[in-house]
């Protein structure tokens, strides 16, 4: 049986594909992160993000391999430029759409995912671009067997960018607003706190997040491609096993979700991977829909 | 009427006039159905069955309309409730069939519009509005009438069209099985698959039912991949079966007819969405479908009105799943081609666009938004080619795709913002002040 090939206990192996399972992780939380912030603190679900990601690394193909930017400066830029990207979003579309049902909006941002598609295949054409190099592209020896720098960088850098957003968002005034607005917007109105400002740096914070994170992806693949908007989805079961209304339960959901989707793509074959990701967020969802570090809201009839 | 305050019960209402049994209603139309079978039978036809058909439901019809008309009582409560019970109602859906019934003669002459405006290849569109609306309609039974946001929609297409392919190809049955085994297997499998819906609610329920999609996707490139190889499916051209070969207009050869064409295809398909349609919005106005409302609007509150949620929930996935897969495998057969790609997740968003700009309650919102969503690429690709100005635009020409894409997304974006009720709230609003401008009281007028 093909379910016990010889790599199946092999250490090396499941440390090479545990490591890139943990890259592509770090991904998939940044994605998730996204997702959580945007639904806990607007009530929306965008389902845009995987397009985001991809316009990001698109921006990546278009500092770093057309204009040979520096690295910092480069990532630096196209944060920036999402985040405003995220403040248009939120006064352009939705700001007008408040008080409508949940299914509208969801479909709004379809159509945002839908425009970013089609603009980004008009300036770069649908063909795949090769991957960023702007990191290091070597391997380096751990126990017998090589590790891309790559997945080490991004899962660093990663790491390092959610960590100052989660600081920034638990210790400073303004994450404390954007927090309160999150819970409760009526109280945090009453109290004086500005809702809209804190719902327009929560959209700019979660696209710049996502840009950031698009520009790891596109070092991170094999080739920059349109179709890499799809990894939006596949971030879903991230989201909903970290739990939908925790941040810091989105980051580990996004961990195991990566390390489970690369080792069972390893082992059983690459078409066994979105089955059973999203076979276990159905389990998780049927046994405790609040996923494993969401809280449970009562609810009033 | 300040006359009918009295405790008079009007005659529909009271239960000491008994009505006639339903069977016993049925009993002409039954007649008038089996009367050329029977006039074949007894080998007296000089006129050719179908005329007398036509003329005995014709006069049934004259009848019967004639005779509720003449009973009908302005005050009865149960009118609300009925279908077509306003005469604008009527009136409109009168010109609606007409339409139909004259577009596939209109678009089949070789007429030629000027400025090359496509004729000929509107028939490839309507029928996939057609085809669509079924399944939008379906869609929105769930989504829309029962606020189960499921997005195993095009995990239900693949049942239908997996049903389709096994029974039509590889049992070698008539295609008229495939639909209602179809019907079958997506009603069970959904009752299914909603299972979750019993404790999971909006956007939870919603990821689950992706999981669904993703469960089902690789059942059916495993199927595919076992029975017919990697070059995917090609599905036959359904034939009649030969006891309806009496109806007009149908000229078998060789003792067969054959569903191939798109004229063909145009009738198939208008019947079943017809009576798919009727269907949905016959079920939304009986009591299972004023539950599935009450269970939308709050499912907790909906079980202090003594409605069985439980209940309410699967027998709405299972409705609309079948109905689902029935338009999954008619869409397979009408494509002729499946492949392991045919369906992904951005199928299931398209049925969603189609919905909310259509309009999120009320079937038409689904006829509504199938035409936006294949009438309008038409349109734009007849004006990207054929305009003046607009066609000397390289850009355009350039990137034909991506730009109607761009498009479709800011439309879509456009219309959610400005209008929420979608396409069918524009047309309730301007047919509402078209009725009030034309039956408006005159100024000074004894009200």
């Amino acid at each position: 049986m093909e379910l016990f090939a010889s790599t199946f206990f092999d250490l090396g192996v499941n440390l090479q594909l545990i490591v890139s399972g943990l890259a592509l992780g770090a991904i998939y939380s940044v994605v998730a992160l996204g997702f959580v912030l945007v639904e806990k603190s607007t009530a929306v679900l965008n389902l845009a993000v995987g397009e985001f990601l991809m316009l990001g690394s698109y921006f990546g193909v278009a500092f770093f391999m057309e204009r040979q930017t520096n690295f910092f400066i480069g990532t630096l830029v196209i944060t920036l430029v999402m985040a405003l990207f995220g403040l248009f979003i939120h006064y352009g579309i939705m700001r007008p759409m408040v008080g409508q049902g949940f299914f509208a909006i969801v479909l709004a941002t379809i159509g945002i995912a839908t425009v970013i598609r089609a603009v980004v295949q008009m300036k770069f054409g649908p063909l795949e671009k090769g991957n960023l190099t702007a990191l290091p592209t070597g391997t380096i020896e751990v126990a017998g067997t090589s590790i891309r720098w790559v997945d080490i960088i991004v899962l660093l850098v990663v790491a390092a960018s959610v960590g100052a957003f989660l600081a920034f968002y638990s210790l400073t005034r303004t994450g404390l607003h954007m927090r309160a607005v999150a819970s409760d917007i009526e109280a945090a109105a009453g109290v004086g706190i500005d809702p809209d400002r804190a719902y327009a740096l929560t959209w700019a914070m979660a696209i710049g997040i996502a840009g950031l994170g698009g520009v790891m992806l596109g070092h991170f693949t094999p080739s920059v491609n349109p179709a890499l908007a799809a990894i939006g989805l596949r971030a879903f079961p991230a989201a909903a096993i970290g739990g939908f209304t925790s941040v810091g339960g989105s980051i580990i959901g996004g961990l195991i979700v990566g390390v489970i989707e690369q080792l069972v793509g390893g082992h059983l074959g690459t078409k066994w991977r979105e089955p059973v990701a999203f076979g276990i967020l159905f389990l998780v969802l049927i046994f405790k829909p609040t996923g494993l570090f969401g809280q449970k809201d009562l609810e009033r009839v | 009427m300040s006359d009918t305050t009295t405790s008079e019960v009007p005659a529909s209402l009271d239960p000491s006039i008994r009505r006639t049994a339903p069977a016993v209603r049925a009993l002409p139309f039954l007649v008038a159905l089996a009367s050329p079978l029977i006039l074949d039978n007894i080998g007296w036809n000089p006129f050719g069955g179908w005329k007398i058909l036509v003329g005995f439901i014709i006069l049934v019809c004259v009848g019967r309309f004639a005779w509720v008309t003449a009973e009908r009582d302005p005050n009865d409560p149960r009118l609300a409730l009925k279908l077509w019970h306003r005469p604008d109602q009527r009136a409109l859906s009168a010109m609606t069939c007409l339409v139909l019934v004259a577009l596939p003669f209109v678009l089949g002459t070789d007429f030629d519009p000027p400025m090359d405006f496509p004729w000929n290849s509107w028939f490839r569109i309507i029928n996939y509005i057609i085809l669509f609306a079924l399944g939008a309609g379906a869609f929105n039974l769930l989504a829309g009438y029962t606020g189960q946001l499921s997005m195993a929609h095009a995990a239900f297409l693949m049942i239908g069209t997996m049903v389709g392919a096994h029974v039509g190809l590889i049992w070698e049955q008539s295609f008229w099985l495939c639909l209602p085994v179809a019907a079958l297997a997506g009603a069970a499998l959904g009752a299914l698959f909603g299972i979750p819906a019993l404790r999971l609610r909006g956007l939870y329920l919603m990821l689950a039912t992706i999981g669904v999609h993703f469960i089902v996707l690789l059942g059916w490139k495993e199927y595919l991949v076992h029975y017919f190889g990697f070059a995917g499916v090609r599905f036959t051209a359904p034939s009649l079966p030969s006891w309806l070969h009496w109806i007009p207009g149908i000229n078998p050869e060789d003792g067969e007819f054959l569903i191939n064409s798109q004229f063909r295809w145009f009738w198939l398909n208008l019947t079943i969405t017809t009576l798919g349609l009727l269907f949905i919005v016959n079920v939304v106005r009986s009591r299972e479908g004023r539950a599935f409302a009450a269970v939308r609007d709050r499912d907790i509150s909906a079980t202090l009105l003594g409605i069985n949620v439980a209940r309410s929930k699967l027998v709405s996935f299972a409705l609309s799943s079948a109905m689902v897969s029935v338009s999954g495998c008619l869409l397979s057969y009408y494509n002729r081609a499946r492949s392991e790609d045919s369906f992904n997740l951005e199928q299931v968003l398209d049925y969603g666009i189609i919905i909310v700009v259509g309009g999120f309650m009320g079937i038409q919102g689904a006829i509504f938004g199938s035409i936006f969503f294949f009438a309008l690429p038409m349109y734009f690709e007849w004006m990207r080619e054929e305009l003046p100005f607009i066609s000397d635009i390289d850009f355009f020409s350039r990137y034909a795709g991506e730009v109607d894409l761009a498009i479709r997304g800011i439309l879509v974006v456009v219309v959610l913002v400005w209008r929420p009720d979608g396409l069918a709230g524009l047309w309730q609003s301007g047919k509402k002040r078209l009725l009030l401008r034309f039956s408006e009281p005159k100024a000074g007028a004894v009200q």
